[in-house]
C-alpha cells in the first residue's frame, strides 16, 4: 500500500546517521569517481578516474551550515510508487529517506521533507505538489523520475521560483530551451549517456568489437535527443548505424522492431524504453529467438523488477541509472553503510536509483549549507556557484541547471546474477564487474 | 526498399496477432448484433481475464492456457450477473442506458483493477515446453503460435455453436427478429442472458491469451475497446467470419503499418483503416444490413 505522505525526522535514523558522521570523519582517502571533476574529457576511453576502494570515502557533507539561521527546511516531493515507474519508486524514496536523515544530523536546521505518490502521472505529480506547496511553507521541490516527470515538476517549480532538484532526468533541451532558472539536474545528461556508450563499447577488445548499431527511439523529445546523440557519438567514432526507428511509448508490440534489428544485423541495441517496455522488449526477442550481442536500456533496465520479472534473460544488459554499485568516493561507503544498516534486504548490492536520489540529496545539503540559508534565491545562488561532491561525482552547474560539460562520468551497470554492477567506468572495486560480452544466443542461455 | 524477409516476417506477426484480435472483437461483435448493445466494458472485461490468467500464473505456476479456461468460466458468470441484475433493465432503453451503465462498469473495473493489485504492468510467462517455428523466411515465435491455434479453435467452436446448436440456432433467430423469435416459443430474455455471458467468455479467453504476449495494467481495456471495435466494424457485426478477417487485417495493418511508416503510425494504420471501411463499406467486409433486427 502506497504511502501518502511522509515525514521524516532526525530521530528517526540514529543508527544510520551515526554510522555516517563516523565515516565522514574518519574516511580521509579522498578517492574520486567517474572521472572526478573533468578526467572523462569526452574522450570515452575508459579512464573512470582513481578508485582508491570502497572503504573511507572523504564524504563531502561537512557538518553543519553554520550563521544563526535555523529556519526548517522544508522539501516538497513526488516518487511514482503506483503506474508505470512504480517499480523505482521505493528505491527512490529510500535514498531521500537516507538523505534526510544525514541533513538531519549534519545540518542545524530540521529538514522535513514531504514525499507523495505521483502515480507516474504529470498531472498527479502537479496537484500533489500543489496540495504540498499550499498548506507548507515550502522552501525546495525534489522531484520523481524521468524526463516525463521531472519536466512536469520543473515546470511547477519554476513558476512557483522554488529551487528544484531532479534525478533520471537526462534529457537536455529543456535546459536550454525553457529558460531554466530554478531547475538543477545532479545527474548525467543525454551527452554523458553517448559517451558512456562508447566507452564501454572501448572495453571490448578491437578484434571481437562490434560494428552495427541500432538505435530504437521512442517517440519523445529524449528519446530523439538520445538517440541523435548515440548516433552522432558512434557514427564519429566508426561505428556503423544501420538502424534507427522511432517507436511509440507505451507500446507493447516490439516484433516489427525485433524483425527489423534481425535484418539488419544490429550487434548493439540501444534504446530508452519506460521499464516495462524493456521488459516486454526483451521477453519479446527471447520469443522471437533473437538477441543482440550487446544491449542498453536506458532507464528500461534501471528498476529491480527488471530482474524480478526477467531473471537470467535479463542478464548482460546494460543501465545509465545515474549511479551503479561499484562507485567510489564521495560518501559511497557511508551511503551503503547507512542503506545496509537501515533496510534489512538480502543481497549484498544497493538498488541503483537508492544511489542516484541520494546523490540529490547531498547536492540539496551542500547548497543549503553554501547559502547559509533556506531562502530560495540564496539556495538557487548556491547551486549556481558551489562545486558539488556526490555520490554520483563532483560537478558543479551551468546557468541553466546542466552539469557542466564534462565533469560527470555516466556510470553503466550491468545486470549480473540478480544485481547491477559496475560495468563502465572500469573500477577495482569489488562490486563493479568486467564487463560481460558478448549477449549469447538464447539457445545458450 | 523492405527485405522479403523482413517483409514476410511482419506479415506473419500480424496474423498471428490478428487471430488473438479476432476473438477478443468476436464477443464484442456477437453482443452488438444479438442485443444491439455497445459494450463499452468489453475491453476492460478483457482486462480481467487477463489478471485471472496472470495471477493464477503468478500464484501456482500454472500455464494461462489453463488460466483462460478458468477465466472463461468465471467471465461467463459475470456476464450473466450483469445482464440479470442491470443490463435487463436498460437494454430495450435505446441505445444511450446501456452505453452509460457499460460506461460506468469500464470505469469500476478500471479503478477495482487499480486499487487490487495496483498501476504496475503484469505480464505471465506461457509456462508451456516448446520452441517457435522457422518457416524459411519468417519465424513463428512460439507464444505467438500457441495463443493464435487456441484462438481460432475457440473462434471456429463459437462458429460452429452458433450455427449447429439449438441454443445457437435460438440466439441466431433472436439476432435477426426478437419479436418473432418469441412468438416462436424462444426465450429471448434467457438468450440476451446467454449472449452476454459467450461475449464476456470471449473477452475474458483473449486477455489471458494477451497476457501471455503483452503487459497488462488496469488502463489497457481502452485500447482493447478500440482495436475490437475497428475489428468489428471491419468484419461487419455479428459475423464471425468477417471478425476473424477483420482481425487478421487489423493485425497485418498494424505490423505493416509500423514497418513501412514507423512504430509511432502502428494504430493511425489500423483506425485509417477503420476509418476508410465506414465511410465505403459501412457493413463491413462481410456484414449484412447490420446489426441485430
Amino acid at each position: 500500500m502506497a504511502r501518502d505522505d511522509t515525514s521524516i525526522r532526525r530521530r528517526t535514523y540514529l543508527k544510520g546517521a551515526g554510522a555516517t558522521s563516523t565515516l565522514a570523519i574518519t574516511g580521509l582517502a579522498g578517492c574520486t569517481l567517474g572521472g572526478g571533476g573533468g578526467d572523462d574529457g569526452g574522450d570515452g576511453s575508459g579512464d573512470g578516474g582513481g578508485d582508491g576502494g570502497d572503504s573511507g570515502d572523504g564524504g563531502g557533507d561537512s557538518g553543519g551550515d553554520g550563521g544563526g539561521d535555523t529556519t526548517p527546511l522544508t522539501i516538497a516531493g513526488t516518487v511514482p510508487e503506483t503506474g508505470s515507474f512504480s517499480s523505482l519508486g521505493e528505491d527512490l524514496r529510500r535514498g531521500y529517506e537516507l538523505g534526510v536523515a544525514r541533513m538531519n544530523e549534519e545540518l542545524d536546521r530540521d529538514v522535513e521533507l514531504i514525499l507523495r505518490d505521483d502515480e507516474s502521472d504529470a498531472q498527479t505529480l502537479r496537484e500533489q505538489l500543489q496540495a504540498i506547496v499550499s498548506n507548507n511553507d515550502v522552501n525546495m521541490i525534489w522531484g520523481s523520475f524521468s524526463s516525463l516527470l521531472v519536466t512536469a515538476g520543473s515546470a511547477f517549480a519554476e513558476n512557483e521560483g522554488l529551487p528544484f532538484l531532479g534525478i533520471a532526468f537526462a534529457y537536455e533541451a529543456p535546459h536550454r530551451n525553457d529558460n531554466y532558472e530554478w531547475t538543477f539536474a545532479p545527474f548525467p545528461k543525454s551527452r554523458d549517456v553517448a559517451r558512456s556508450t562508447l566507452g564501454t563499447l572501448q572495453l571490448i577488445p578491437e578484434e571481437e568489437r562490434p560494428t552495427n548499431v541500432g538505435i530504437w527511439e521512442p517517440n519523445s523529445g529524449w528519446g530523439e535527443e538520445q538517440a541523435q546523440y548515440w548516433e552522432d557519438t558512434l557514427s564519429e567514432a566508426g561505428y556503423d548505424v544501420v538502424m534507427r526507428e522511432v517507436f511509440e511509448i507505451g507500446s507493447s508490440d516490439f516484433s516489427t522492431l525485433i524483425s527489423q534489428a534481425e535484418s539488419n544485423e544490429v550487434e548493439v541495441l540501444l534504446s530508452n524504453p519506460t521499464p516495462p517496455g524493456g521488459i516486454t522488449a526483451v521477453n519479446q526477442m527471447q520469443s522471437n529467438n533473437w538477441a543482440p550481442k550487446m544491449l542498453k536500456f536506458v532507464r528500461g533496465a534501471d528498476p529491480s523488477a527488471w530482474w524480478s520479472a526477467l531473471g537470467e534473460s535479463g542478464a548482460y544488459a546494460l543501465m545509465c541509472p545515474g549511479w551503479v554499485p561499484g562507485l567510489t568516493g564521495n560518501g559511497n561507503a557511508a551511503l551503503r553503510e547507512t542503506f545496509f544498516n537501515e533496510y534489512d534486504i538480502e543481497s549484498e548490492y544497493m538498488p541503483a536509483n537508492v544511489g542516484g536520489s541520494y546523490n540529490l540529496t547531498q547536492v540539496a545539503q551542500q547548497a543549503v549549507e553554501a547559502a547559509g540559508s533556506v531562502e530560495p534565491t540564496a539556495v538557487r545562488d548556491a547551486l549556481r556557484s558551489t562545486e558539488f561532491e556526490t555520490v554520483i561525482g563532483s560537478f558543479t552547474f551551468e546557468e541553466n541547471g546542466l552539469p557542466t560539460e564534462g565533469e560527470l562520468t555516466a556510470p553503466t551497470g550491468q545486470w549480473w546474477e540478480g544485481a547491477q554492477r559496475l560495468a563502465y567506468p572500469d573500477t577495482d572495486s569489488e562490486r563493479a564487474i568486467d564487463f560481460q560480452y558478448p549477449i549469447p544466443p538464447w539457445s545458450e542461455r | 526498399m523492405v527485405a522479403t524477409d523482413l517483409l514476410t516476417q511482419s506479415v506473419v506477426n500480424g496474423l498471428l496477432l490478428g487471430g488473438i484480435y479476432a476473438l477478443a472483437a468476436l464477443g464484442l461483435s456477437l453482443v452488438f448484433g444479438i442485443m444491439d448493445i455497445v459494450n463499452l466494458a468489453h475491453g476492460h472485461m478483457l482486462m480481467v481475464g487477463a489478471y485471472i490468467a496472470i495471477l493464477l500464473f503468478t500464484a501456482t505456476g500454472i500455464t494461462p492456457v489453463v488460466g483462460m479456461l478458468l477465466a472463461m468460466v468465471l467471465m461467463f458468470g459475470l456476464g450473466v450477473l450483469l445482464q440479470k441484475v442491470l443490463l435487463k433493465h436498460v437494454v430495450d432503453e435505446g441505445i444511450e442506458q446501456p452505453i452509460i451503465v457499460l460506461f460506468g462498469l469500464a470505469l469500476i473495473l478500471q479503478n477495482l483493477g487499480r486499487v487490487l493489485l495496483g498501476g504496475d504492468a503484469r505480464t505471465a510467462d506461457i509456462g508451456l515446453p516448446g520452441s517457435g517455428i522457422d518457416v524459411g523466411l519468417a519465424y513463428m515465435s512460439f507464444p505467438r503460435t500457441v495463443t493464435f491455434v487456441i484462438a481460432v479453435l475457440l473462434i471456429v467452436l463459437t462458429w460452429a455453436f452458433l450455427q449447429y446448436t439449438k441454443t445457437g440456432q435460438a440466439i441466431r433467430a433472436t439476432a435477426q427478429n426478437r419479436t418473432a423469435a418469441k412468438y416462436m416459443g424462444i426465450d429471448t430474455d434467457q438468450i440476451y442472458v446467454i449472449t452476454l455471458g459467450i461475449g464476456t467468455a470471449l473477452a475474458g479467453a483473449a486477455g489471458a491469451l494477451l497476457s501471455m504476449l503483452f503487459p497488462i495494467d488496469p488502463y489497457v481495456g481502452w485500447s482493447y475497446l478500440l482495436k475490437t471495435f475497428a475489428v468489428v466494424v471491419l468484419g461487419g457485426v455479428g459475423s464471425v467470419i468477417g471478425t476473424l478477417v477483420g482481425g487478421l487485417v487489423l493485425g497485418v495493418s498494424e505490423n505493416l503499418g509500423a514497418l513501412y511508416l514507423g512504430g509511432g503510425y502502428r494504430n493511425v494504420v489500423s483506425l485509417l483503416i477503420f476509418l476508410v471501411v465506414l465511410l465505403v463499406k459501412p457493413e463491413g467486409l462481410f456484414g449484412g444490413s447490420g446489426g441485430g433486427e
